[in-house]
């Protein structure tokens, strides 16, 4: 796997305050890597540095084999895709999708050209000759992500490219961004504070948390083994408690199980390695399930409160103030690395 | 007009009437035939019109307060322009002063400023009442010019010009083919403005005058203290035909909306 880019020990400082620490980074050509993180965590000023638009602190960032770290924005042949889309109003969308093109000299004729076929790949040729400000929200993203592909850049940057559609919307673009990556064999990189997002979209996701990298690897890696408290809490893994040793552990409440009824002292766990009794201390209904909070005691005798995700008749017997025993589905619990 | 709001839509006809009735006066008082200043007007003519295009201190005054706003103008904006584009656009420090600094002769009684570059300039560097003038007026017009051309970028996505350089242009062709587009009518309409604004101006002009140099509004005040003849109110007809021209040029070209909105959206 080449590298598309790379940040090598990249550091900015806004005064006193850090907003990226020591980034190490690899972004794979091809593949579409997506930093992850809470709002704040320094995700749009990593995406910035990478686009030129400010300059680290400390360390290196190398496109294409190259040290960029210090040549400007309009040197570095990248399509970047603003949170706000900052189109220029100024001008028709085939004229925003063809800024690119017309600095870079391409002939009118092959211009068209190109612009339209971009506007195709993004469904909106019939809009070509449009002011954004008539488009909607859904429509002048897309021309913003065509304005950044026609230039046919070495990396497609997104900053939260879906945070401002309706959910629906949201929902059908994540499709749509792979679709076109897919078509154009971009090396993307994408920045979202939603987890589902990162988790459908991405062949790399990055988590980030106060400006430092938590954890790295495809979903399908990450997903089931978060390395610390704060991958597992950002990835929905809401109980965290411990083992006989001491351990963490952590599970997702939809791999617990309640059942109504204290089952025996002694009786031992099953396959799930997980057996604790507890109490119903509140049961919330959420239409397709019901999110059951037991106040229980962990191995270690330290009081925990699970939150259990119970669909449909598996809820039957159980009450608030009611006796549960709630145990694991299997391979479901997780330890946390020390 | 709104007719579901009674009060608002009296208030607006109130306006209105306040506004417009006192010019309508003077606009019917010009086209009398008699010789004075009178209402109703005595018989129909336009030879006070005649009279005042041929009055040669009016002549005089109006191609001096002419150059005055086209030169105060234009300096306002050279001025005005770029500070807009730093307040906004740029990384400077202490923006906040510089903004204050630039907005501060909108407070700042016209009459003190007058006063000011009257002992200062003409006294002190024995100045020419035209060069004082535009200073003074200058001086009133920037922050006319900060603001309304400021009110186009600060309107605008903060992005665009990051977008641009993205694509490949560089800080200049950026400036061009973006920012000054988004610009465009903002400094329009602080044209339009401050060329009015400095074309009426009576304070600074009332102190930095000289005999061999007067602006029209100072004339026609000396000459209505001198006479009740209606030549004065021929010659505020005519400046409010000019007027009235001007913003029909402006709002064909451009459109009032962008132009007193200065938004380019
Ligand atoms: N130009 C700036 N000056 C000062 N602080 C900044 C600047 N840009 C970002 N920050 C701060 O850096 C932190 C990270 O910001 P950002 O990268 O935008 O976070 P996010 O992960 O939400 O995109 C935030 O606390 C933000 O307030
Ligand atoms: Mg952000």
């Amino acid at each position: 796997m080449t590298s598309a880019a790379e940040f090598v020990g990249v550091s900015q400082k806004f005064g006193d305050f850090t907003a990226v620490d020591d980034l190490s980074l690899t972004i794979a050509e091809g593949r579409l890597t997506t930093l992850l993180g809470p709002s704040g965590c320094g995700k749009t000023t990593s995406l910035r540095m990478l686009a030129g638009y400010s300059r680290p602190t400390a360390g290196t960032i190398r496109i294409a084999g190259r040290d960029c770290t210090r040549v400007p924005p309009e040197r570095r042949d990248l399509g970047m895709v603003f949170q706000s889309y900052a189109l220029f109003p100024h001008m028709t969308v085939a004229d925003n999708v063809g800024y690119g093109l017309k600095l870079r000299r391409v002939a009118k004729e092959e211009r068209r050209r190109r612009v339209m076929e971009t506007l195709e790949l993004v469904g909106l040729a019939h809009l070509a000759g449009n002011r954004p400000k008539k488009l909607s929200g859904g429509q002048q993203q897309r021309v913003a992500l065509a304005r950044a592909i026609a230039i046919r850049p070495k990396l497609l940057l997104l900053d939260e490219p879906l945070s401002n559609l309706d959910a629906r919307l949201r929902v059908q673009m994540r499709a749509e961004i792979r679709r076109i990556q897919a078509e154009t064999g971009l090396t993307v990189v994408l920045v979202t504070h939603d987890q589902d997002e990162a988790l459908e979209m991405s062949d790399d996701m990055v988590l980030m948390r106060a400006g430092r990298v938590m954890q790295q690897g495809p979903p399908r890696e990450v997903f089931p083994a978060p390395a610390n408290r704060f991958v597992a809490e950002f990835l929905g893994y809401e109980n965290f408690l411990a083992d006989a040793e001491g351990r963490t552990l952590t599970v997702r409440p939809e791999n617990l199980r309640v059942a109504a009824g204290a089952a025996d002292a002694d009786a031992p766990a099953g396959p799930g390695g997980l057996l604790l009794r507890g109490t119903v201390a509140h049961i919330a209904y959420r239409g397709a399930d019901l999110l059951v909070t037991v106040d229980a005691t962990d191995d270690t005798g330290a009081a925990v409160r699970l939150l259990c995700d119970v669909r449909g008749g598996a809820a039957e017997g159980l009450s608030p103030g009611g006796e549960v025993t709630v145990d694991a589905r299997e391979g479901a619990l997780v330890r946390l690395p020390d | 007009m709104n007719t579901r709001r009674p009060v608002a839509a009296a208030l607006a006809v109130a306006g209105y009437v306040v506004m417009l009735v006192p010019i309508l006066f003077v606009v019917v008082t010009a086209f009398t035939a008699g010789s004075t200043l009178r209402f109703p007007p005595e018989g129909l003519s336009t030879r006070w019109f005649e009279e005042a295009l041929g009055y040669e201190p009016f002549l005089t005054a109006l191609v001096s307060s002419l150059q005055l706003a086209a030169l105060a103008t234009a300096l306002a904006l050279l001025i005005g322009v770029p500070v807009a584009v730093a307040i906004h656009r740029g990384r400077i420090p202490g923006k906040g002063l510089v903004e204050g600094l630039f907005l501060s002769p909108l407070i700042v009684p016209e009459l003190v400023v007058g006063l000011a570059l009257y002992q200062q300039l003409m006294i002190g560097f024995g100045l020419d009442s035209l060069t004082a003038l535009t200073l003074g007026h200058t001086a009133l017009m920037i922050p006319y010019a900060v603001r309304v051309t400021g009110a186009s970028l600060a309107l605008a996505d903060p992005h665009v010009e990051e977008a641009a350089r993205g694509l490949g242009a560089s800080p200049l062709r950026t400036f061009a083919t973006v920012t000054l587009p988004l610009l465009r009518p903002g400094i329009f309409s602080a044209a339009l403005l401050s060329f009015v604004t400095s074309f009426n101006n009576v304070p600074l002009s009332l102190l930095l005058q000289t005999r061999e140099f007067r602006t029209l509004p100072v004339t026609m005040l000396d000459y209505v203290q001198q006479s009740y003849d209606p030549m004065v109110a021929a010659m505020a007809t005519l400046i409010l035909a000019g007027t009235v021209v001007l913003a029909v040029l402006a709002e064909r070209t451009v459109g009032f909306a962008k132009i007193f909105g200065g938004i380019n959206r």
